[in-house]
């Protein structure tokens, strides 16, 4: 429990929490179980994605560019299956390949090796790949059918919808290779200390390739989503995907800065998110006024963060023995 | 905007009264008095650590004092920040760059000052024609429109000392003024320290050498350890003096074992090593086993040789082998490949990721030569870890304390155990008690000793040379980018030795 609140992200998993007692109390259906696997599943796209940013934020970047990316990548996903031929499990291989690649190569070589701005390089990504987006696609949406992808968006096993399942073992796999790997670690390092890093021989431009290749990969994993629940590739996807993404991973305690956070505060920013959208909709609250509200929780939210450390440099000299 | 009195060269325009400052349990300050009389230039002598800087941050109210008091015009003041001491027409130019690269000389001069205005804005004409007429006082006759990021250094510190004189100032206080200046351009900076001098400004003047001072400064006041040791006119004194006072009679209070390791057989050689701008034409040798020292002042190069040790400068010239064979060391994983660790001048910037945990700072750098192994946490990296904390008695609640929470002492002896437990042969540290209590001090003494008993190789640069005399079987020298001379521990004392940095002899 200590070690809980000790967590970035204890404010808002306290408010969340409190979110979920009011709705639940103000709407009898809140807590049915549709309506938690309505909210589980309409956010596994935001889930997934930022999951991937948090990687790129706690190295000390940001990556604008993986709204741009899932639009990509969903019609790549299209094209696998429906020009190429490609099964529909190689096809999400192929899709997932391209995002990393993409990510790795254009991203993650400027901004790792040649050490230009993660904004200046990532705003770039974002129209180029927008306007890749449409060329490929003729700026049209096509089918995307399939019978695996649609038990992928809509089939449950055990009782609990695939999506989650996905969601699930997205967010292990990422929570294992942040704690228990070199990499994991080293990412902490870059973000916390660059200079500190690299005269540790860590090999700081190869840590940071990695992580907007993987920041891509998992845009094109939610790209994959995505076209599963619209049963379609389209060019116009994602394009306020990085704001929530960021609203999510920055919710979740993880800072600007790098070198702090990780992503089970992530988790908790995309449940906020996801529970706050929920909640209104099912109240019949406006869609401004949850803009609104997630706004005012959100600078809030980091006001109280940034104030709560400053309170913590008052009484660090006497923790010095 | 200044304290408009009339300039009596008997009243001191400046003067503190037993001040006193502590940093943890480290008194700087113990009760010292300073005078400053208008148009004279006071020097200010004392070895790193004497005090200097502290005194210089509470007269610029950078920091504030603990107990003492402040008199301008022998009107009791209390300063709360440098914007209060600047309006008073109390100046300071420090080391420290505070000018802003991509803004133009004439705005650099003029930041800060209320900038000639017409009716529809700034009046840059006239913004550029004084800070033209200001710069001409000290020769520079740089075009006012360029850059400031485009100057070579001692350019700039002129620019930075135009800055602080543009004001109508009373006094002006020069912290190593001259360290990035060519002779030319210290000629230029006398010269209009000369006639700030006869419009009764006040100038404190500190530099590291002593012809500096000798030729400058109507008066000189000597610290040491935090107190006031002498003061007076110039003409008591003489350089030796100065330097006697700075040491004091007694000894430095550590005593580094007997134990002396004789240079037998070298573990490293480097020939004929230059560094654009920093050092030049420099020759050594490290033996086995033996703890060598490089002295220098402040600015003469000492620094940035040894970080050209672990390849933080690829840009290095000259030539450099291990074990007999030739190695380029342009990069830290090369260098590390060769077993050379480094512990860096600036733990906070350089050593360690502050928000993370003891453990995993402490283990960083061994685990990241050993490659990736999939287990980030080692058990016998772990080990290591738990052993120094142990031995080297590092008080912290945990290993999974954020070494931002340590002391400096503490989180410098993490630092150590990062790098000894790579295991290095070569065991490179720059300033490696910066900021350190006197306990930790020693207990750092005694842990780099203990290493040199297992054999290490230990290079050591330092501008505490009773540090060096601690550690060091032999020490090099180092004047303004060059060797001013190599001795062994044997023949050297302080006197020798900072003689020697001084470019004194």
């Amino acid at each position: 429990m200590r070690a809980l609140i000790r967590q970035r992200f204890f404010v808002v998993l306290v408010v969340l929490v409190l979110m979920i007692i009011f709705f639940s109390i103000t709407q009898e259906k809140f807590l049915s179980g549709p309506n938690i696997s309505a909210i589980l599943t309409s956010s596994s796209i935001l889930w997934i994605a930022s999951m991937g940013l948090t990687f790129v934020m706690l190295s000390g970047g940001f990556d604008l560019s993986i709204g741009s990316m899932l639009a990509l990548t969903g019609i790549g996903m299209g094209w696998f299956l429906n020009e190429a031929g490609l099964p529909v499990a190689l096809a999400i291989i192929a899709t997932i390949a391209l995002g990393a690649i993409l990510g790795g190569l254009v991203n993650g070589i400027l901004i790792g090796k040649l050490g230009l701005s993660f904004l200046v390089v990532t705003l770039g990504s974002l129209i180029l790949f927008r306007g890749l987006t449409n060329f490929w696609s003729q700026s049209k949406t096509t089918q995307v059918i399939s019978p695996f992808l649609d038990a992928l968006a809509y089939g449950s096993t055990f009782g609990v919808p695939n999506p989650v399942w996905v969601m699930l073992a997205t967010y292990l796999v990422m929570l294992y290779v942040q704690k228990y790997t070199f990499f994991g670690r080293d990412i902490y390092a870059v973000g916390g200390n660059m200079e500190a890093a690299r005269l540790s021989g860590i090999r700081t431009s190869r840590t940071l390739i990695a992580v907007y290749a993987i920041s891509g990969g998992l845009a094109a994993l939610a790209a994959v989503m995505q076209d599963a629940r619209i049963g379609a590739a389209s060019p116009q996807v994602g394009e306020n995907l990085v704001f929530s993404a960021a609203a999510a991973v920055l919710l979740g305690g993880t800072a600007f800065s790098g070198g702090v956070g990780g992503v089970s505060g992530t988790v908790v920013g995309v449940l906020f998110l996801g529970v706050l959208q929920n909640g209104l909709s099912v109240a019949g609250v406006e869609s401004y006024w949850q803009q609104i509200i997630t706004g005012l929780i959100l600078i809030g939210a980091i006001t109280l963060d940034y104030a709560q450390r400053k309170g913590i440099r008052f009484r660090r000299p006497a923790a010095i023995s | 905007m200044s304290a408009q009195a009339p300039a009596n060269p008997t009243v001191p325009f400046l003067r503190a009264e037993q001040l006193r400052k502590s940093y943890g349990g480290v008194q700087a300050l113990k009760g010292v008095d300073f005078e400053l009389y208008p148009g004279e230039v006071h020097g200010l002598c004392g070895e790193n650590g004497s005090g200097k800087s502290t005194l210089l941050k509470i007269l610029s109210a950078q920091i504030q004092t603990d107990a003492g008091a402040t008199f301008v015009n022998e009107a009791p003041v209390s300063f709360k920040s440098p914007v209060e001491t600047l309006s008073a027409g109390i100046a300071t130019v420090t080391q420290e760059r505070t000018l802003v690269p991509q803004l133009s000389v004439a705005e650099n001069v003029m930041l800060g000052h209320t900038k000639a205005r017409k009716l529809w804005g700034i009046d840059w004409r006239g913004t550029r024609d004084r800070a033209t007429e200001i710069l001409a006082k000290l020769n520079v006759v740089e075009d006012v429109n360029t850059p400031v990021s485009e100057l070579p250094p001692g350019q700039a510190q002129l620019v930075e000392i135009a800055r602080a004189i543009s004001g109508d100032m009373r006094v002006l206080i020069l912290d190593e003024p001259t360290s990035s200046l060519s002779t030319s351009e210290v000629e230029s900076l006398f010269s209009a320290v000369g006639r700030l001098r006869k419009h009764g400004v006040a100038i404190v003047f500190i530099s590291h050498r002593m012809a500096e001072v000798f030729e400058i400064c109507d008066r000189i006041t000597v610290l040491r350890d935090g107190e006031r040791v002498s003061s007076g006119p110039i003409g008591d004194y003489t350089p030796d003096k100065v330097v006697a006072d700075m040491l004091g009679r007694e000894l430095s209070a550590f005593h580094g074992d007997d134990e002396h390791v004789e240079y037998s057989q070298a573990i490293a050689e480097f020939e004929g090593l230059g560094l654009e701008r920093r050092f030049e034409d420099v020759s050594f040798s490290l033996g086995q086993g033996e703890v060598l020292g490089i002295a220098g002042l402040v600015g003469a190069g000492h620094s940035e040789l040894v970080e050209s040790v672990f390849g933080l400068h690829p840009d290095y010239t000259g030539a450099i082998k291990v074990h007999g064979q030739s190695v380029e060391l342009r990069d830290p994983s090369r260098a590390m490949r060769q077993k050379i660790a480094f512990v860096p001048g600036d733990r906070k910037v350089q050593g360690l990721v502050l928000d993370m945990s003891v453990l995993e700072n402490a283990i960083m750098a061994s685990t990241s030569l050993r490659g990736r192994a999939r287990n980030p946490r080692p058990s016998d990296a772990v080990d290591f870890v738990k052993k120094c904390i142990e031995q080297f008695s590092i008080v912290t609640h945990s290993l999974e304390t954020p070494v931002v929470r340590l002391s400096g002492g503490n989180q410098q002896k993490v630092l150590l155990s990062k790098w000894i437990g790579t295991e290095p042969e070569i065991l490179v540290l720059d300033e490696p008690t910066r900021g350190v209590d006197v306990g930790a001090k020693s207990e750092i003494y005694r842990i780099l000793l203990a290493q040199r008993e297992k054999g290490m190789s230990i290079l050591v640069s330092s501008s505490e040379v009773p540090e060096l005399l601690t550690l060091c079987d032999r020490i090099v020298v180092m004047h303004r980018g060059r060797v001013a001379g190599i001795v062994s521990r044997e023949h050297a004392d302080e006197d020798v030795i900072l003689r020697m940095a001084m470019g004194h002899e």
